[in-house]
C-alpha cells in the first residue's frame, strides 16, 4: 500500500534498507511481546516507532540490537543479519534508561564507549574533543572532559550520553524515548543533531510514546500496539489516508457554551478534544463542516479560527487502536 | 577478544588508578604485619594480674600443701596481698567454701582455692574467683598447684628440697626443622606454619575483597543503567569475562607488589627484629620459606582458579539484585562457604594430613584456600595436587557457565530479587 512496504516492487534494493525485520515473534512466559512484526526502514530516513508504553517498542529495539533473540523471524540491519554479526558496531543506541560510570572521567568514559565500538584510541580522542567543543562541554574557562561524570549537572550528563551514542559515527542511530528527562535546551540540541544526522545520510530510529514529537520530526512512522503493527508509512501518506475529517475551532472570547451546544449534536460530531479555548473536532460520518460552522455562527459564537485540518497522529492512533491501547500521558508533548 | 580487552582495560586501569588501590597496596603489608605482630606482642606481654595472690587457700589435705602454694604464689606476685591459708576439716569444707564466696563477693579477696585429698592424689583442685576466666591467672594458679603437689610428693619420697628444685627446673627451648623430599630445611617448621597461615589468609582476603568488588561493579552497572548502554556494543559474556579478568588482574597486581616487598623486606629481617628489640638469635630463627617453581605455579593456579570460581558467583549475585539493600542477603550463599573455609584453617593447620584436611582440599569452595595452606605445611603427593586442581578447574567452568546465564538475564532485569525457582528459569532461558 505504501512505497516502503510493497513487495516485490520494492523501490529499494535489499542493501538500501537500514532495517529489515520480517515476521518477528518474541514470547515471554505467558504473553507475546512482539507478534508477527515486519518493518522495512529505508536508509537516510528519520523513522518513528510509536506506541504506548508496553506496546513492544523496547523489545523490538533489543531484538534489532541482538540483545534479545527473536523466537521466530529474521532481522537484518544495513544489509547484514544481526545475529553474531559485526554490523552492530555501525549502530548507535541511546536506551530509554541510560547511565554512565559515575566515578569515571568524562573523557575516559567516552573513549571506553568508542573503543567498544571498535574506534581506535587516537581517533576517539580527536572526536571526543570535537564533540566536547560542539556541545560546549569544553570552553575557555572549563574543560568538563577532565571532570568526573558525577561532577556534571544532569543536563551535561545527557550531552555526554549523546556523544557516547554518536562517537563512532554510526550509520544507524536508534533512540529509545530520547526526550524523556531532557531539559528543553538539550531536547532542542537533540532535534538539531537528528536533523544533522539526516542531512549526512544517516538513518535515525526514534521510539517514543509522545506522538506530537514524532509528528514533527519523523519522515515515516510505524505505530505498534500490544506487540502488533497497526500501520506504517510516510507521515503525510498516513495522514492523507485518514482523510480530512477534522476541524480546528478556536474561540475568540466567551462563546464556549454556544460552541459546546453545537458540538453536542451526534449527527454532526463524532468526538472532540476540548482544550478550553481550542477544540479539535472529528466530524461524524457524512457530516458537513459548513453545517457545523453555520450552527456556531448562528448561535452567536465569535471564532478566531475554523479550519479543516489533517488528523494528528494522536487522533489516528486513537481511531485505529481505540482507547484500550492508550495509557495516561500518551499524548504528552515532551 | 577485542571487546573483552576493552572491558578488561577499563576495569583494570580504573581500579589501579584509584586512590583506594594505591593506599591499600602500600599500607596493606603494614596493616597485615600489625594484625600478626600486635596480638603476638600483646599475648607475650600479658602477665597474670597483680593481685593474683590475693586468694584464700582452703586446705583440707592435713599437710603443708596450702602453705607451700601460698609461698610460691606470694613469690610469683610480690606486689599482691599474700594468700591467706585456712586449714579446714574435710567435712567442713563446704561451709568454708560458702563463707569464702561471701568474702570474695565483698571484695575481701580475688577468689579461693580448694585443696583436698584428691588434690594430693593429683586428680583435682578447684578455684573459684572473680578472675576465673583469665587464662593467664588460671594458668599460673594451675602450674603453682601442680608444682607444689610434685614437690610435696618428691620430699615424701625422701628427696632433698634443694635437689628437687634443681631437678625439676627444666627450661627447654624446643626447636623444629622440617624435612621435605629435598631434605632438611632448617628453621622451616615454625616459619612454614606462618607462611601457610599467611597464604591461606591472603587468598581468603583477596577472594572476598575482590569478589565483592566484582559484585559491586555489576550492581553499579545495573543501577546506573550503564548496562543498558554498553550491552548494545558488547555481549554479556564478553562483559563478564572482561570484568573478571580485569578485577582479577588488579588483585594479582596487588599480591605481586606485596610479595615483592615482602621478599625485599625479608633481606632486612635481622635489622628489623633488632630494631623491634629482638636478639640476633631470634632473627636467625626466621627464614623465608623456600618455594620451588612447581609449588609457586600451583599456588598461582589455585589463586587464579579460586578467584575465577568465586568471582563468577559474586558476579551472578550482582546481576540478581537491583539495590544495595538486597546484597547482604543475596551474597550469603557465596560468603558462607568462603567463611567455612576460614573456619577449617585451624583444624587443617593442626593436622594438614587428616581426613578432614584432605576432604576440604577436594571441595571447590574450600580448595583454593585449604590446598595452598597444606602445600606450605606438608609435601602433597602430586596426584592429589593435580586432582584437586583439575577438580577446581571443572567447578570453575561450571560456576562460570551458570553465572554467565544468570548474568545475561539479570543484567537488564530490575525489581524483586528472583526466587530459586526463577533463577533456575533464568538459567534455562539464557
Amino acid at each position: 500500500m505504501h512505497g516502503l512496504v510493497s513487495f516485490p516492487l520494492d523501490p529499494f534494493p535489499m542493501t538500501d534498507l537500514a532495517i529489515d525485520i520480517r515476521g518477528v515473534v518474541k514470547r515471554y512466559d505467558e504473553h507475546v511481546a512482539v507478534n508477527d512484526f515486519s518493518l522495512q526502514v529505508p536508509r537516510g530516513t528519520v523513522y518513528g516507532l510509536l506506541g504506548p508504553n508496553g506496546a513492544g517498542k523496547t523489545t523490538t529495539i533489543r531484538m534489532i540490537l541482538d540483545i534479545l533473540e527473536p523466537d521466530e523471524g529474521s532481522i537484518s540491519i544495513l544489509g547484514q543479519p544481526v545475529r553474531g554479526g559485526k554490523v552492530l558496531d555501525r549502530v548507535g543506541y541511546l536506551p530509554e534508561e541510560r547511565g554512565l560510570y559515575k566515578k569515571m572521567q568524562v573523557r575516559r568514559a567516552l573513549k571506553f564507549l568508542a573503543e567498544l565500538k571498535g574506534v581506535d584510541g587516537k581517533t576517539a580522542d580527536r572526536r571526543i574533543d570535537q564533540w566536547l567543543d560542539r556541545l560546549q562541554l569544553r570552553t575557555a574557562e572549563k574543560d568538563w572532559g577532565a571532570a568526573k561524570i558525577d561532577e556534571l549537572s544532569r543536563g551535561m550528563q545527557q550531552k555526554v550520553q549523546f556523544i557516547g551514542t554518536l562517537l563512532h559515527e554510526p550509520d544507524l542511530v536508534i533512540l529509545d524515548e530520547p526526550f524523556s528527562g531532557l531539559d528543553p535546551i538539550n531536547a532542542q540540541a537533540l532535534k538539531d543533531t537528528v536533523m544533522d544526522l539526516r542531512g549526512s545520510g544517516k538513518t535515525v530510529i526514534f521510539s517514543t510514546h509522545m506522538m506530537d514529537n514524532a509528528e514533527r520530526i519523523c519522515d515515516s512512522v510505524c505505530i505498534i500496539a500490544k506487540g502488533k503493527k497497526v500501520l506504517d508509512g510516510q507521515v503525510q501518506d498516513v495522514k492523507a489516508e485518514h482523510g480530512i475529517r477534522n476541524v480546528a475551532v478556536a474561540l475568540d472570547g466567551g462563546s464556549r457554551d454556544i460552541v459546546l451546544a453545537a458540538l453536542a449534536d451526534p449527527a454532526l460530531v463524532a468526538k472532540y478534544d476540548d482544550q478550553n479555548q481550542y477544540f479539535e473536532v472529528e466530524l461524524a460520518p457524512h457530516a458537513d463542516a459548513q453545517e457545523l460552522l453555520q450552527r456556531m455562527v448562528r448561535g452567536g459564537a465569535r471564532l478566531s479560527r475554523f479550519e479543516l485540518i489533517q488528523p494528528s497522529l494522536h487522533q489516528i492512533f486513537l481511531d485505529r487502536v481505540g482507547a484500550t491501547g492508550v495509557e495516561p500521558g500518551m499524548s504528552g508533548n515532551g | 577478544m577485542g571487546k573483552i580487552f576493552v572491558v578488561f582495560k577499563r576495569e583494570y586501569l580504573e581500579r589501579v588508578r584509584s586512590r583506594w588501590f594505591i593506599v591499600a597496596t602500600v599500607l596493606g603489608p603494614v596493616f597485615m604485619a600489625a594484625i600478626i605482630v600486635v596480638p603476638a606482642l600483646l599475648a607475650a606481654r600479658t602477665k597474670s594480674s597483680s593481685n593474683l595472690a590475693n586468694v584464700i587457700v582452703l586446705d583440707a589435705t592435713q599437710t603443708d600443701l596450702g602453705a607451700r602454694i601460698a609461698k610460691s604464689l606470694a613469690a610469683a606476685a610480690p606486689t599482691s596481698p599474700p594468700p591467706r591459708v585456712v586449714t579446714v576439716a574435710a567435712d567442713q569444707l563446704a561451709a568454708a567454701a560458702d563463707s569464702a564466696t561471701h568474702v570474695v563477693m565483698r571484695h575481701g579477696a580475688q577468689g579461693y582455692l580448694v585443696l583436698d585429698d584428691s588434690t594430693l592424689t593429683g586428680a583435682e583442685a578447684r578455684y573459684a574467683g572473680r578472675n576465673a576466666s583469665s587464662l593467664a591467672d588460671i594458668g599460673t594458679l594451675r602450674s603453682t598447684v601442680q608444682r607444689s603437689v610434685l614437690d610435696l610428693r618428691l620430699e615424701r619420697a625422701g628427696i632433698n628440697p634443694d635437689s628437687v628444685a634443681k631437678l625439676t627446673g627444666v627450661k627447654l627451648d624446643f626447636k623444629t626443622d622440617k624435612i621435605t623430599d629435598k631434605g632438611l630445611e632448617s628453621g622451616g617448621g615454625m616459619s612454614s606454619i606462618i607462611f601457610g597461615y599467611g597464604i591461606a589468609f591472603l587468598l581468603y582476603m583477596m577472594i572476598a575483597l575482590y569478589g565483592q568488588t566484582i559484585l559491586r561493579g555489576v550492581l553499579e552497572e545495573k543501577t546506573t543503567r550503564v548496562a543498558e548502554v554498553v550491552i548494545s556494543s558488547v555481549k554479556p559474556d564478553q562483559l563478564l569475562a572482561g570484568k573478571i579478568l580485569g578485577v582479577g588482574s588488579v588483585a594479582l597486581t596487588q599480591v605481586l607488589v606485596w610479595t615483592a616487598s615482602a621478599i625485599y623486606l625479608a633481606s632486612f629481617s635481622v635489622a628489623i627484629i633488632r630494631a623491634l628489640g629482638g636478639s640476633a638469635a631470634d632473627a636467625a630463627g626466621i627464614h623465608m620459606p623456600t618455594v620451588s617453581v612447581g609449588v609457586g605455579v600451583a599456588l598461582l593456579l589455585f589463586f587464579v582458579l579460586g578467584f575465577m570460581f568465586y568471582a563468577s558467583l559474586f558476579a551472578a549475585v550482582g546481576a540478581m539484585v537491583s539495590n544495595q539493600e538486597d546484597v547482604q542477603q543475596a551474597q550469603l550463599p557465596v560468603m558462607l562457604p568462603l567463611i567455612a573455609a576460614i573456619v577449617l584453617m585451624g583444624p587443617v593447620l593442626a593436622n594438614p594430613s587428616s581426613t578432614l584436611s584432605r576432604v576440604a582440599s577436594w571441595i571447590p569452595f574450600s580448595a583454593p584456600i585449604i590446598m595452598p595452606m597444606r602445600m606450605a605445611l606438608i609435601p602433597i603427593p602430586w596426584p592429589e595436587l593435580v586432582g584437586t586442581l583439575v577438580g577446581l578447574a571443572l567447578a570453575c567452568w561450571a560456576a562460570i557457565w551458570v553465572s554467565a546465564r544468570i548474568y545475561r538475564v539479570g543484567l537488564l532485569m530490575y525489581g524483586k530479587r528472583p526466587s530459586v525457582r526463577e533463577l533456575v528459569k533464568w538459567i534455562r532461558m539464557a
